[in-house]
């Protein structure tokens, strides 16, 4: 469908590829043993067709030049914001979040193909000739971009994803060389304004947050996935308790489970062994993806590849941290395990982008 | 990192930016060890604590009450059985977490079966809020209450009915006291530890005396139960096992027309066998109502039962203190006749009064009785004889026989709670000559129970052996055999010359047929019995018809089959009131057996 230089096939990343794949098959295997809703496997036939097509997603944005989508940035980042106040008007509310546009047999979660779109709309702003060279006015241009879907997402409200916008505008900036001392006076002034956002939070928001200082607080109310989750995971101990055993996870006692909580039921299932497994193709692919930001030599691709492993890399461990109990409850799915086919699409999507700078390294 | 992950490496020296990448991917990296380290801490460190939680939190146990086990006649006839009854039950876990909708689901099990709110406050309150076990709340519901509560499922989550077994009973004050009663285990039973909560133990009678045989053992299920409460799938099932049977010595029948020929009075009736001490009825009265018991009854009417002027609760067969009047004119006769201080042939002119120094002691028959013998002054219960003879036989050899005869001491009847009676310290060496006098006949310083003197009636009619009154025959189960069983025991013996016994029985036989006891005479069958009559102190016209009547009896003469003691309190007479009960109950005994018998032929 499109003349491929024969060169980029030599350039393939495999070991990222087998990762991301390796990863899709144990969500599929993991969501195949969950009965959600009425029938059994349902969901995980789903999830395999959703990896069908983020894969030729994948394979057309591997085969694309990225230069050209960071190009094109802009438009899809409007894109992207006029999907967010879609949501507004259109949306479905699933357990009282607006996330979701129902288009036909599919329901699109905007704001996860948003995430893609605000890396390369980051990228296309601090790589552009007035954001040079990386200073005061590269992180006065860039706020902006994170500021406004911020405030689109959050009062969906998700708060994960919304905050999700700040760590990798964070660490693009610092990959543009802008000087850690300004950016720690930008952090010192994002964290004075924190308690302004305590305000801000909804009630439940306030609550999870408490939960996680004292998870305790209230184990049959807000507490209980914590706790359910820390049961789930703990009960698999080292080798696990195998698809039959987990009762945590059949049984329903686990919350989300196979969406933000799939980490554990998959670590119920196949213990400690089988976790360090899981997070070895995890560190695999995000060191994979800092590698290929590192060789990248021109600006554009090595901000590209750092923005999506580091937003690759922070939903890994934020979702892992909250399920195993370091950090507090937000939503915030674990790309390529949790069920969901927007996050699925923006995480084979990111995947793509990656092998295409790798691809083009050299060039 | 790149030098190590990558294939390629960097030409030339890393630049600043290649740096900072760098130094991510190991922040990055020191992530995922913490992680590692975290999941190590919560698998393999706490997994043991983590495996016992998932477990609790999906498995539900349900018990499943054993049938407690069931009670026989001498002849295989139940006197207690069981039925399935249905109990509200609230599964704690599983009411509404919230105060607000739990109350309201309880406000609506109250209005819909018409229980105190209270009731059911209290019961939840108990017990901890997480607790898969049901609370039992109210047993005994009817049908239509199980239907209302089913109807209304959806509206009452945590709330349930469950079928138990449950005690049924004849009749609902059938051998009350000889039975016991089965109540919920109260607080202080729950802190020996031995039970559980909602349990049923026997409070007692022979239902708290043989309680561990007859409680068998509860089954229960342990269900797979999702985060719902649904049931998934049953783990493992025990079944209840249902308690031993207990065959007793009681028979149905006789029980049954003592009962019958008490009704309306209060006092004791104990029927037992003279040839092995069986113990065929025992009768207190008035009786409480068993099935009243066995459900979970509200204070007030425990306060009624409890306050009752008549002392419901208490055994009067084995509990009941009573002067024993003139029924101990036999033991002074045969410690007399034994002792050689009386000759059947000794006669004295009874004028109805006898005088001891200033204190005149009075016979109970205006003008007394004429010059009587010893067998006459059985017979007519002359008083002024006894006075005599008393004198003379002394008060320390009939304290010896009354103690010989196993007064003032336990019948080694395993019923709890009985009293011991009382006679005097023999080591008295002087006694007042008064208190001899009233001793003779009874009264004074001499309490008995209704069992002695069945014990002692036994050991008239077969010659001196003491039987101790045996209940329990054996206690068995189908499935592996004889768990108990009781051949009876001797525990005393009186040697008297057989001259004496048969004397005494003569006279016995006489007072039936021709003296105090005529109202217990039955043609056809040789019946010998005595009267007595323990007077309240003071003889005024108010005390008149408040004495504690007496009867005791065995039958046949010739080869005794069974002995009846009736006491009946504030009856009267003993003759008037006591001999007509216990000549239904023989009756019952010797010819409604032979009329049933025919029927059924």
């Amino acid at each position: 469908m499109l003349h491929v230089d024969r060169r980029l096939f030599q350039n393939v990343d495999w070991v990222l590829l087998t990762a991301a794949c390796a990863l899709v098959l144990m969500s599929v295997m993991t969501l195949a043993t969950l009965s959600v809703g009425r029938a059994a496997g349902v969901i995980a036939v789903r999830q395999a067709a959703w990896f069908g097509v983020g894969l030729l997603a994948l394979l057309t944005v591997a085969s694309l030049d990225y230069r050209r989508l960071v190009r094109a940035a802009p438009a899809l980042y409007l894109l992207g914001l006029v999907g967010l106040a879609l949501v507004y008007a259109f949306g479905r509310a699933v357990s009282g979040a607006r996330r979701w546009i129902v288009l036909g047999p599919l329901s699109v979660q905007p704001s996860e193909l948003f995430k893609v779109a605000f890396v390369l709309m980051t990228v296309w702003v601090i790589t552009s000739r007035w954001a040079q060279p990386a200073g005061r006015a590269t992180l006065a241009m860039t706020l902006p971009i994170a500021a406004v879907p911020f405030v689109l997402i959050i009062k969906q409200p998700d708060l994960g994803t919304a905050l999700l916008l700040f760590p990798v505008l964070m660490v693009l900036l610092i990959g543009a060389g802008l000087r850690l001392r300004l950016l720690g006076g930008a952090l010192a002034a994002g964290f004075a304004a924190l308690p302004l956002a305590w305000l801000v939070l909804k009630d439940y928001q306030r609550e999870r947050i408490l939960v996680f200082l004292d998870p305790f607080r209230d184990p049959l109310g807000s507490a209980y996935n914590v706790i359910q989750a820390k049961i789930a995971i703990g009960s698999g101990q080292l080798l696990g308790k195998g698809v039959a055993g987990a009762t945590q996870s059949r049984l329903a006692f686990l919350p989300e489970r196979h969406t933000d909580f799939v980490f554990a039921v998959f670590a119920e299932t196949w213990g400690f062994v089988g976790c360090l497994a899981l997070l070895t193709c995890y560190l695999l692919l995000l060191l994979r993806g800092f590698d290929i930001a590192a060789s990248s030599r021109e600006p554009v691709g090595r901000l590209v590849a750092l923005g999506l492993t580091s937003l690759l890399a922070v939903q890994v461990m934020i979702n892992v941290g909250m399920v195993t109990g370091l950090l507090p409850v937000v939503g915030i799915p674990l790309p390529l395990m949790s069920y969901g086919g927007s996050s699925m699409l923006a995480s084979l999507v990111a995947i793509g982008l990656l092998l295409s700078v790798r691809m083009r390294q050299f060039q | 990192m790149s030098r190590v992950f990558g294939r390629r490496r960097m030409p030339g020296r890393r630049d600043a930016v290649q740096q900072r990448i760098l130094a991510m991917a190991v922040a990055v990296t020191v992530a995922f060890v913490v992680i590692i380290g975290q999941l190590w801490y919560l698998q393999v460190l706490e997994g043991g604590r983590f495996l016992d939680a998932s477990d609790r939190n999906r498995i539900r146990i349900r018990p499943i009450a054993a049938p407690r086990g069931v009670l026989f006649d001498r002849n295989g006839a139940p006197l207690v059985d069981n039925r399935p009854a249905f109990t509200l039950s609230l599964i704690p876990r599983e009411l509404p977490r919230d105060t607000e909708s739990r109350d309201a689901v309880l406000g609506r099990v109250a209005s819909l079966l018409r229980i105190p709110y209270r009731e059911l406050q209290d019961a939840v309150a108990r017990v901890q809020t997480d607790s898969f076990l049901p609370v039992r709340v109210r047993r005994g519901l009817t049908l239509q209450d199980v239907a209302k509560v089913e109807e209304w499922k959806l509206e009452l989550p945590g709330v349930i009915t469950e079928v138990e077994p449950q005690r049924v009973y004849p009749t609902g004050r059938f051998a009350a006291h000889l039975l016991g009663y089965v109540r919920e285990a109260s607080d202080d039973q729950l802190k020996q530890g031995r039970y559980r909560r909602g349990e049923m133990v026997g409070q007692s009678g022979l239902e708290r005396l043989l309680d561990e045989y007859l409680r068998g053992q509860d089954g229960g299920e342990r269900i797979e139960v999702d985060a719902m409460g649904r049931p998934v799938r049953l783990i493992q099932q025990s079944e209840p096992r249902s308690g031993a049977q207990v065959i007793t010595t009681v028979d149905r029948r006789i029980q049954e027309a003592a009962e019958g020929a008490m009704e309306g009075h209060t006092g004791a009736v104990v029927v037992m066998d003279p040839r092995n001490g069986d113990l065929l009825a025992m009768v207190s009265t008035p009786a409480f109502d068993v099935d009243r018991f066995t459900e979970s009854i509200d204070r007030s009417a425990w306060l009624r039962v409890v306050q009752d002027p008549h002392f419901p609760l208490m055994n009067r067969a084995v509990q009941g203190q009573y002067a024993p009047a003139s029924i101990f004119k036999i033991l002074v006769a045969a410690a007399g006749l034994q002792e050689g201080s009386l000759t059947p042939g000794e006669s004295t002119h009874c004028t109805g009064e006898f005088q001891l120094g200033p204190q005149t002691f009075r016979d109970w028959k205006e003008g007394g009785h004429g010059t009587v013998d010893l067998k006459r002054a059985i017979v007519q219960s002359c008083n002024i004889f006894f006075y005599h003879a008393g004198l003379k036989i002394g008060g320390t050899t009939i304290v010896r026989y009354a103690r010989a005869f196993g007064f003032g001491a336990s019948t080694g009847i395993e019923l709890q709670g009985e009293k011991f009676g009382l006679v005097p310290r023999p080591a008295r060496r002087t006694w007042p000559l008064g208190e001899t006098v009233n001793l003779s006949i009874g009264q004074g310083a001499v309490l008995v129970t209704p069992t002695q003197v069945a014990r002692f009636m036994a050991a008239v009619a077969n010659g001196g052996v003491l039987w101790r009154p045996r209940i329990v025959q054996r206690i068995e189960r189908p499935e592996s055999g004889v768990l108990y069983s009781d051949a009876g025991q001797v525990n005393g013996h009186v040697e008297l010359s057989p001259v004496v016994w048969e004397f005494l029985r003569r006279s016995l036989l006489a007072a039936v047929n021709d003296g105090t006891g005529a109202a217990a005479r039955i043609p056809g069958l040789d019946i010998a019995g005595k009267t007595g009559t323990a007077q309240l102190i003071g003889k005024s016209k108010a005390a008149l018809g408040q004495d504690t009547a007496w009867f005791a009896a065995f039958a046949p003469v010739k080869d005794p089959e069974v002995v009846v003691v009736v006491l009946a309190e504030r009856g009267g007479r003993g003759g008037e009131v006591a001999a007509p009960i216990a000549r239904k109950i023989l009756n019952a005994i010797f010819f409604e057996k032979v009329a049933a018998i025919e029927v059924r032929g």
